[in-house]
């Protein structure tokens, strides 16, 4: 054994060696040792829960092993992160794609991809074209990557791998989503890199895959290797025995034969809706409905139809009743694909979580029984064998078959009208399965129509009693009893889509951003020409209002508090872009002044008010660790972390004064104050300043990774972006600006004063707003926050030159955020509610 | 496994399930009051306890209005203005007039809706983030604050006084309020069909929508309930004050949001523990009175309350034993069985 482990070594791409890891004290991994060489694809197997994206995170760095050694080219490598792996030659392609939604498709090359690898030509953008039609993607560099399909957004994955031309190139179930097309491209792209001695590891559920691909196979169960194989050594149910530990007769339930008489129960009629259209159908009862197709073509659409989640025009009929889509919502259970976003509040119990459209069932009077709740929880949760610790254990604790099953719970408690499943068995392992199909079975023989959508024609072939196949929307073929092979419904499938190439582009196609004006709309610089004119509209009704509006007084006077507003609004966006939210921002500007009213006083010399100045970006700095430390390394929210800072922050402020005091030099306000013409200095230099900063954002890699973490941290953080060090940088940052606005604000003020300040917290994000920069994180634009404070300060300014009370000085400033977020909300579209 | 289930069905059957805010903030209290008990006895003494609790009251009303609003994900920064509004409205209107004190406490009610029902529509219905949308709002019910008020404080009425302000067995009558209000609340969100459709909706609020709930209406709800709750802080806290500020609800924004942070309720939305909000808003207040007893300056205080907020967050977030065991790791490493 170590005489093979040290031949391995020399000549391995990667060896993992008695790997083992834990997540609360349950085993992930216990003493796992692969190893991987150079040429070879080697698919791993096994159940869900077996342990194989987590030791594949290891192996990429993404996971740190309790025990265990990772040698990579004959090297120990101690402390793998994702950026060493990518040095190493190390590629992982995540099983969810770790793409940054709010990026678009050439930044998202960009800030994972290291420039040397797109320079071979010397043009960025041909490279980038090319690697990606590499491929088979055919989405344009600049569309926004939240808009692309799964299925695109898989490929781009993949070009981001093949690109860094890696010694190990890792494959997490890359299958899933893609249509049979992307698979033989996918497929021929992994043997060319296998050809030219990449090592490919391969995770997949899919036997066939295994034998279509894969050189050695090695399987994994509860964390343990149990074997390890030549795949021309190894039988298919000698492999599956490795895989569930027993032998499986027969995972499918006998399907119903008497289904062939009696009237339809479940009647469709010309349903169209957004992804399909004209789909009829009609399953008797007792019969399973299945639908197959090439993914994309419609059947997860019409699934979500059926369900009621989606509008569509056509008539449902089942039994008697017509249901509208409002109905189907209200009487359909629906089992998602995406069990996550979905299927399931992870937060809450497996009690709450099956019981919650069953509630009015366990109402007694206008409160709830327990009992009844508990006693017909417990009933589901025995007949359908949901292996949990406890009824109240979190359902995140479970596992994915678990999870599935507890969403069956849900179904089955709200005696629905009819059941829709769209890929009920993805992620859950052989044994699940099997009761997944046998209650399936069940709630059909009890005479709710049951439909099932499945990438997985085997599925469908032992499932189902009826499918259709769908492309491009329309169903294509209906196959009844005897008839349904995968054979026959892959046929089905792929001859429909003769012109499949056009299928999948059109499917590929980003749904917005496809006219020049809704591309504009869109986009992040939409909100700056609003608030442009919106300024100039009340520009010159207050000018015809008052004359002495246009003063250069006024002018000096506007500009030097917008650049105090500016600034800080500045530092505000970056805490955004990051993700994050500053409510400190306010009580730092006014603390940093106090801390200046000690020092810069007339008749302090040159040199005790620079310690000034320095000691109020100490304190700045300061204030962005300690934000950025909680949040980071606290496990604090932004809010709850800023708040502590907002709160510390007065009183410090109060500590140091606490009444105002310590007059500013004269000498050093006149400085700050210095004009060109009516125009501050200080507002020329905010202006430089957005100018450059906005650059940096877009074209700097120090921007792209702060935006990449706003968008999506997990990704972020697997395509190598250091989050804990961008995201507490970030906060360094916004505390920096907002020390170049207190160095305004002194002059401004004048004095030390601990309660003034606060104000800016709020000010600042409703200039960030109006600028349209998302609380989301990871989109907006340092120039639309320039206009946002500028806006601001002007209504202010205006109030007074039109007379009118503090009142409407409120009212404007509310209504002005509320009006904007409206505006900004509807254009880009974003559906309430869902999210 | 399975037979695990059964075992724990029964034996969680009569078990009164206490969460980790509950617990933290039950530790927390008795902490401050061991602690009052040898540093400052006078934070402990009748007159200061009947003085403290009143406010302690109002807190957690407030407070129990922001739990269910972060319940949603969400988080409402109008409850500032919602409050100073209510005070402004009941003491200017009922202005030395005790019979028009129930007039003036409906419009103020009215007014809170309004300002409920539009924070509902943009975040429930117009998808706003809340910050924005309630940032808004807040401007807007200054706007009225200043409209109502012109910026000018009034003295409450008698009978405000001794609803609000009195005793009753020797208790505050505030403190009844606030318990009929812990038990109202935690009742409807528990024991309720609409009450558990509402914490599934801030659990995830997609999934929520898949199995057939009215996603936009809970969520927008929970700020309209929320209203209801800072006005029945607002109306208490007039009568409380003899002469309360047209700015009075300012301090409830950031207390109202610590005790809903103290008290376990995740600004992230989802499950909400309104009984350890309650209790974490007597904590803040009694902690104010501790201080103030020890005789420090209003810097040392609103640096301990910083402190306490930083503590009892860092309890929740931080996986102390991911932490034991890497300590534990870094000083003996141990074989990995």
């Amino acid at each position: 054994m170590t005489e093979d482990t040290a031949v391995a070594v020399a000549e391995s791409t990667m060896v993992l060696f008695g790997i083992s890891k834990h997540y609360d004290g349950v085993a992930a991994l216990t003493d796992v040792s692969l190893d991987i060489r150079p040429g070879e694809v080697h698919a791993l197997l096994g159940e869900n829960g077996a342990g194989k994206s987590t030791l594949m995170g290891v192996a990429s760095g993404t996971i740190t092993s309790d025990a265990g050694t990772i040698t990579v080219h004959g090297e120990l490598v101690e402390g793998l992160t994702p950026a060493v792996a990518t040095e190493q030659g190390i590629a992982i392609v995540h099983q969810h794609p770790a793409v940054l939604p709010d990026m678009t498709v050439a930044e998202n090359i960009r800030v994972a991809v290291p420039a040397r690898f797109l320079n071979d030509t010397g043009n960025q953008y041909e490279a980038m074209r090319r690697m990606l039609a590499d491929v088979g993607f055919t989405g344009h560099l600049d569309d926004r990557v939240g808009s692309l399909t799964v299925a695109q957004k898989h490929l781009l994955e993949l070009a981001k791998a093949l690109v860094l031309k890696p010694s190990l190139l890792i494959l997490d179930e890359p299958t899933a989503p893609l249509g049979q097309e992307a698979v033989d491209t996918l497929f021929e792209r992994v043997r060319r890199a296998a050809n030219g001695g990449t090592a490919v590891v391969y995770i997949t559920h899919r036997l066939a895959e295994v034998r279509v691909l894969a050189s050695r196979v090695t399987v994994l169960r509860d964390g343990k290797v149990r074997g390890t194989a030549r795949v021309e050594e190894i039988t298919d149910d000698e492999l599956l025995a490795l895989i569930v530990g027993r032998q499986l007769d027969s995972t499918f339930p006998p399907k119903r034969g008497d289904a062939a008489d009696g009237a339809p129960l479940l009647i469709a009629d010309g349903l169209s809706g957004n992804g399909f259209s004209d789909v009829s159908l009609a399953a008797r009862r007792g019969e399973i409905l299945g639908v197959f197709g090439i993914v994309g073509n419609g059947q997860t659409a019409l699934l979500r139809g059926l369900a009621g989640l989606e509008s569509f025009t056509g008539t449902v009929h089942i039994g008697e009743r017509a249901f509208t889509t409002k109905d189907l919502r209200r009487h359909s259970a629906y089992m998602p694909a995406d069990r996550h976003r979905e299927g399931l509040m992870m937060s809450l119990s497996v009690r709450e979580n099956g019981a919650l459209s069953a509630l009015t069932r366990f109402r007694r009077g206008p409160l709830l029984s327990r009992d009844k709740e508990v006693s017909d929880i417990d009933r589901e949760l025995a007949s359908l064998a949901v292996k949990t610790p406890s009824r109240e254990a979190v359902v995140s604790s479970l596992s994915g078959g678990n999870q599935q099953k507890v969403v069956l719970v849900r179904a089955l408690l709200s005696q629905p009208s009819i059941l829709v499943a769209d890929e009920p068995t993805q992620g859950v392992d052989v044994g699940a399965r099997a009761e997944i199909y046998r209650i399936l079975r069940e709630v059909s023989d009890g005479g709710v129509p049951v439909v099932v959508a499945s990438s997985d024609a085997k599925e469908l072939e032992g499932l189902c009693d009826r499918v259709i196949v769908m492309s491009r929307g329309g169903v294509v073929e209906t196959l009844l009893g005897e008839q349904i092979t995968e054979e026959r419904l892959i046929n089905a499938a792929v001859r429909a889509t003769g012109h499949s190439r056009q299928a999948s582009t059109q499917g590929a196609k980003p749904v917005v951003g496809s006219t020049r004006l809704g591309r504009f709309l869109q986009g992040d610089y939409a909100p700056v020409v609003i608030l442009a004119l919106v300024m100039l509209a009340l520009g010159s009704y207050v000018l015809s209002q008052n004359s002495r509006y246009l003063s250069s007084f006024n002018i000096t006077s506007v500009m030097i508090s917008c650049a105090a507003l500016g600034f800080i609004a500045m530092g505000q966006t970056v805490a955004l872009l990051s993700g994050g939210i500053d409510l400190s921002v306010g009580p730092l500007s006014g603390f940093l002044v106090v801390i200046a009213s000690f020092f810069i006083n007339d008749g302090r010399s040159v040199i005790v008010m620079l310690l000034g100045v320095a000691l109020m970006f100490l304190g700045a700095a300061s204030a962005g660790v300690v934000n950025g430390g909680l949040i980071r390394f606290g496990g604090f929210t932004a809010v709850a972390a800023t708040l502590v800072t907002y709160i510390a922050l007065q009183g410090l402020s109060s500590l140091l004064r606490d009444a105002p005091g310590g007059n500013i030099a004269g000498s050093v306000t006149n400085l700050i104050l210095t004009k060109v013409g009516p125009v501050p200095v200080v507002f020329m230099a905010l202006v430089v300043l957005t100018l450059v900063m906005e650059y940096c954002l877009r074209y700097r890699s120090w921007g792209l990774r702060l935006r990449a973490v706003g968008s999506n941290e997990d990704s972020a953080r697997a395509v190598g972006v250091r989050t804990d060090r961008t995201g507490v940088l970030a906060y360094v940052a916004t505390s920096t600006l907002v020390c170049l606005g207190s160095i305004v604000l002194l002059a401004q003020l004048g004095i030390g004063d601990p309660a003034q300040g606060v104000g800016y917290t709020l000010s600042s994000i409703t200039a960030v707003v109006l600028g349209g920069t998302s609380l989301l994180g990871g989109r907006g634009t340092f120039v639309g926050t320039l206009f946002g404070a500028g806006l601001i300060v002007q209504v202010l300014n205006a109030t007074v030159f039109l007379d009118l009370s503090q009142t409407w000085q409120y009212f404007f400033q509310g209504a002005l955020i509320v009006v904007a977020a409206v505006i900004y909300s509807q254009v880009r579209g974003s559906r309430a509610g869902v999210r | 496994m399975i037979a695990t289930i059964a075992q724990s069905t029964t034996s969680a059957r009569h078990r009164l399930s206490a969460s980790r805010g509950l617990v933290t903030v039950v530790v927390a209290l008795m902490i401050l009051v061991a602690a009052g008990v040898l540093f400052a006895p006078s934070s402990l003494s009748k007159g200061a306890v009947l003085g403290m609790l009143p406010f302690a009251a109002v807190l957690a009303i407030v407070a129990l209005g922001q739990t269910l609003v972060v319940m949603q994900g969400g988080i409402d920064l109008s409850v500032a203005g919602s409050v100073s509004m209510v005070v402004v409205i009941v003491t200017h209107e009922a202005y030395g007039n005790d019979a028009r004190v129930l007039p003036a406490a409906l419009a103020a009610l009215a007014a809170a809706l309004a300002a409920g029902l539009l924070n509902g529509v943009l975040i429930g219905r117009l998808g706003l983030n809340p910050i924005v949308a309630t940032l808004g709002t807040n401007a807007l019910l200054y706007a009225v604050v200043l409209g109502v008020s012109g910026g000018t404080p009034r003295q409450t009425t008698d009978l405000m006084a001794s609803i609000a302000g009195g005793t009753t067995l020797g208790v505050p009558n505030a403190v009844y309020f606030s318990v009929l209000a812990v038990v109202v609340t935690t009742t409807a969100v528990k024991r309720t069909v609409a009450g558990r459709r509402f914490e599934a909706v801030g659990a995830n609020g997609a999934a929520a929508w898949a199995t057939g709930l009215m996603v936009q209406r809970h969520r927008g709800g929970g700020y309209l309930w929320a209203q209801v709750l800072y006005w029945l802080g607002g109306v208490l806290l007039a009568g409380i004050i003899n002469k309360p500020t047209a700015y009075q609800g300012d301090s409830y924004l950031l207390a109202s949001v610590a005790a809903v942070v103290l008290g376990g309720t995740s600004l992230l939305g989802g499950r909400g523990d309104l009984v350890a909000t309650a209790l974490a808003a007597l904590f803040l207040t009694q902690l104010d009175q501790f201080v103030l007893a020890l005789g420090v300056t209003f810097a040392v205080q609103t640096l301990t309350q910083a402190a306490a907020l930083a503590i009892g967050v860092a309890l929740y977030t931080i996986r102390w034993s991911g932490l034991r065991r890497q300590l534990r790791r870094g000083s003996a490493p141990l074989p990995v069985t």
